[in-house]
């Protein structure tokens, strides 16, 4: 028994040795970094202080400016909207993929899944093609008159809010199918008999049911969009950027390491925040059903 | 270890086994048990009274906390399962999902690494034994319970191991097959004269299998004995629920001749304890006449036919007792009649507890 | 409105979905043989760009960069992944519950952070020790970190999947400890091992975010070669070595469909 112990311990040491050493340690070091001081070129260095939380909260040599909090909402603002848009779309995508015969099912959810195996560049780099200035797409928005001629789509916060909502789809349809494929039929026909409005079938019938995956869903989609850095960077062109963007610049071009970690510790709060914030609502939604979260 | 061919079983000697689990419970609290080689030997009891443990202890797939395990006079403390010549048929059947049938019943030759020649040659004649000649070449998903039970039995078999160690592995089944099974099983075990602990349940199953039946209760062994020894003779009131008796009445009483109970004075030379057991084919039933010499006066309350005898539910003042009548000639009552029950007293016993 | 007409709705709107999901990436692909560089007009079918590409020393290096980091990271990462799965299944039933915890955060922590987390820590480790210089083995191991818990969660999925008593069989069945590592464990694991090692090849190809902050200069993949090429403004060759990418990420799905086909048929 004894042998066997050490024999397994051996199996997890390395992973565990990997992560601990190569994710949790650097995330450790990075939180700490917040709380030191900015030395030349932008590095950490001792005393420490406070000097990072108080620069991410705007007060700088010229007073205060409202500009990082800007980037704060504006970061929550684009991922509410695009995770508002991948439930509108991934419901009746998930709904339809169940409709098929069992033996397509796979296919079809691979066909969804695929596009988010390649690269988030080359995705970005995809939509730029389309939006950009001249192509028919951009052409066609400024015969609408909804922007000026010559301009294009992008770079836009609409263009950024098509990458995001075009990157995380999948992952909301995934979830999402998994829970109509364990729906009670029963459930929703008793709701057809009782209520009059598709609305209230759906919110009373399929919603409770669906609601684990939509909350799997609404997780997948909702993190990495707050931490998006490839979209914004690329199809925003300097305007629409998140906490990521802010984050990442102060590792790059802008050189102010402690003041990048602050940014990524409120991202990591905010994230926490997020999480809670949904875990409520589950609840409230799902009545005194189990939400897995 | 390498396998003694030359004896075809072992048997097996137990001593103060002892099973503690990490919160202190006792699965095993001191078992000791002899099983001679070549016995069909049952170990019957409720879940949770250790059978299963002990069965894994026996396989080197649980270690005991005390005691010692000794096959063919070996004693087995440190010898991992992989070294025993012991085979399981395991209650979930655990037949390998990646393999066909034939290559699950190769799995254990294989892994011996016996030449191919002699696997081919002990698959053959095994699948034969146990009526799966066809089905070796199927995937085991494609197999109905019946069929995986008979696969589980062929791969543990062609080893010939010196003890078979079998798992509830009827359980799963439905009542028909389960009945035929249980006679295939008893006759494969003959023919092969090897060791086989079986583990139930069910106390039908144990008596219609067994040579002899041990009735496990909380870790302990209550009593050991041949099917009717055990069913006759019950040693406590435990086993005597166990297998199925209803008739039990508290002594109130005990002299020379016999005990009381609140039913009546009984003659006979008992052993002590404090319930007095009536086999219900002990009870006759008759006609209310005047006085009958020892007829205990009752009232029929209910009557079942069981198709080859007839189950009474008679009341004896406070007590309701079973009758079961298999003789076809004798008269038949109808609830609410007035009776009298004669006990013929080979169908009495006292038993502890 | 009636079911038919809902259902007519219903596919339509699918369709429309698969041109969203796909138009990208086709327009990625058919600008790559546009004869000049645009992305509003298509001139004329050429294979210009490719021919340039495969005479460009950069590309080439982040090509081999890629493949390199790709199957090194994958091979490592399925190894100790593969462990990690088995090891959480044997130690489930102990008080290691928390482990899996350790083991989401690689999966949930946003990309950016884990990228920084991880340069900041290299470089850290780097001035006081002189070891870790940015470059393919920073990348490896931060790629070997985000892949392993990937496949520890597949294995240990179907590990979890399988009725416990087979591994007491093998050990009944006088299967020795690497008998039963190589006649039942492997075997048995093999879907969920191959589909982690596809899932961990494409995780490496996909990522962008983690691999430009762990980077070096000599280190640079076809990812970050495009990132770069837009933030400078020259963009002529992107389409066609994201075509690439694209054809590398296409034949891996079509690889996982008929790997998934005929183990299907099987069970």
């Amino acid at each position: 028994m004894r042998g066997d112990s050490r024999q397994l311990l051996l199996t997890l040491l390395p992973g565990v040795g990997v992560i601990t050493v190569f994710l949790v340690l650097p995330s450790i070091y990075l939180v700490g970094m917040a709380f030191l001081s900015t030395g030349p070129y932008g590095l950490p260095t001792g005393p420490v202080s406070l000097q990072a939380f108080r620069e991410l909260a705007g007060f700088g040599f010229l007073g205060w400016s409202p500009g990082n909090l800007y980037t704060l909402l504006r970061s929550i603002g684009q991922t509410l909207l695009a995770t508002i848009l991948v439930i509108l779309i991934a419901y009746p995508a998930a709904y339809y993929i169940t409709t098929r015969p069992v033996p397509w099912r796979p296919v079809l959810l691979l066909a969804v899944v695929v596009p988010s195996w390649t690269n988030q560049v080359i995705r970005s780099v995809g939509w730029m093609n389309i939006f950009a200035p001249g192509t028919p797409v951009s052409d066609l928005a400024a015969a609408l008159g909804l922007i000026a001629p010559e301009m294009g789509l992008f770079p836009s916060r609409f263009a950024v809010i098509v990458g995001l909502v075009y990157n995380f789809l999948p992952f909301m349809i995934l979830p999402l199918y998994a829970a109509f494929e364990r729906l009670d039929t029963a459930q929703v026909e008793a709701a057809r008999d009782l209520y009059a409005t598709p609305w209230a079938v759906f919110r009373h019938a399929v919603l409770p049911q669906t609601l684990p995956g939509l909350m799997a869903g609404t997780v997948l989609v909702a993190i990495p969009a707050f931490g998006m850095y490839v979209v914004t960077e690329l199809l925003g062109g300097g305007r629409s950027l998140m906490v990521g963007n802010f984050v990442a610049r102060q590792f790059t071009q802008a050189g102010n390491w402690p003041l990048g970690a602050a940014g990524a510790l409120i991202m990591i709060v905010v994230t926490l925040i997020g999480l809670k914030v949904l875990r409520d609502l589950g609840r409230r939604l799902g009545g005194d059903r189990e939400v897995v979260l | 270890m390498s396998k003694q061919t030359a004896t075809p079983s072992s048997s097996i000697e137990i001593n103060a086994l002892v099973r503690r689990f990490a919160d202190g419970h006792r699965a095993l609290d001191g078992v000791d048990l002899d099983i001679a080689a070549g016995e069909f030997f049952t170990l019957l009891g409720p879940s949770g009274c250790g059978k299963t443990t002990l069965l894994r202890i026996l396989a080197g797939l649980d270690t005991p906390s005390a005691g010692e395990v000794r096959i063919g006079g070996r004693a087995m403390a440190g010898v991992p399962a992989h070294r025993r010549s012991v085979n399981t048929v395991f209650q979930s059947y655990a037949l390998f999902p990646h393999r066909n049938v034939r290559r699950n019943i190769a799995f254990g030759l294989e892994m011996q690494r016996l030449d191919t020649a002699t696997i081919e040659k002990r698959i053959d004649s095994v699948a034969g034994l146990t009526g799966i000649t066809t089905l070796l070449d199927r995937p085991v998903d494609q197999l109905s319970g019946g069929q995986r039970q008979r696969v589980a039995l062929a791969r543990a078999v062609v080893n010939e191991p010196d003890v078979l160690l079998l798992d509830e592995p009827l359980s799963a089944l439905d009542a028909g097959l389960r009945g035929r099974l249980q006679l295939e099983l008893r006759e494969l075990q003959h023919r092969l004269g090897m060791t086989f602990v079986f583990v139930t349940h069910d106390q039908q199953e144990a008596m219609i299998m067994s040579d002899r039946i041990a009735v496990l209760d909380r870790g302990r062994i209550a009593q050991v004995g041949t099917p009717p020894a055990i069913y006759e003779q019950p040693a406590t009131r435990f086993v005597a629920e166990f297998m199925g008796h209803e008739n039990l009445l508290a002594v109130t009483g005990r002299d020379e001749q016999g005990v009381t109970t609140p039913i009546g004075h009984f003659a006979g030379a008992f052993a002590e304890g404090g319930h007095l057991l009536i086999r219900p084919e002990a009870i006759s039933l008759g006609r209310r006449q005047a006085a009958a010499p020892g007829a205990i006066p009752a009232q029929v309350v209910g009557r079942v036919y069981r198709g080859g005898s007839t189950e009474y539910r008679i009341a004896c003042g406070d007590h309701t007792l079973i009758a079961r009548a298999s003789d076809p000639a004798a008269e038949g009552f109808e609830p609410g009649a007035e009776v009298n029950a004669t006990v013929a007293p080979a169908g009495l016993a006292v038993v502890a507890g | 409105m009636s079911a038919r007409a809902g259902h007519m709705a219903l596919r339509g709107f699918w369709y429309l979905l698969l041109l969203f999901l796909y138009a990208p990436l086709a327009v990625v692909v058919f600008y790559s043989f546009n004869s000049i560089n645009s992305s509003a007009r298509f001139a004329g079918f050429s294979l210009k760009w490719y021919r340039q590409l495969f005479g460009n020393e950069a590309i080439l290096d982040a090509m081999a960069n890629t493949v390199v980091l790709a199957v090194g990271s994958t091979a490592i990462a399925v190894v100790i992944g593969g462990a990690l799965g088995y090891g959480l299944y044997r130690y489930r039933l102990r008080r290691w519950g928390w482990l899996i915890w350790l083991i989401y955060l690689p999966v949930i922590m946003p990309d950016i952070i884990f990228g920084i987390a991880e340069m900041t820590f290299f470089v850290a480790i780097n001035d006081w020790l002189g070891l870790l210089a940015p470059g393919l083995s920073t990348m490896l191991i931060a790629h070997v970190t985000f892949q392993v818990p990937f496949v520890a969660l597949l294995v240990n999925a179907r590990l979890l999947a399988l009725d416990p008593q087979l591994f007491e069989a093998c050990e009944d069945l006088y299967a020795r400890p690497w008998q039963r590592a190589r006649f039942f464990l492997i075997p048995v694991l093999m879907p969920a091992i191959a589909s982690s090692l596809l899932l961990a090849l494409t995780l490496s190809i996909d990522d962008f975010v983690i691999s430009f902050f762990t980077a070096g200069p000599d280190s640079t993949t076809l990812p970050i070669f495009i990132w770069s090429a837009i933030k400078k403004g020259v963009t002529p060759e992107i389409n066609a070595v994201a075509t690439l990418l694209i054809v590398a990420v296409f034949l891996m799905a079509a690889v996982s469909l008929m790997a998934r086909r005929p183990a299907g048929k099987n069970r």
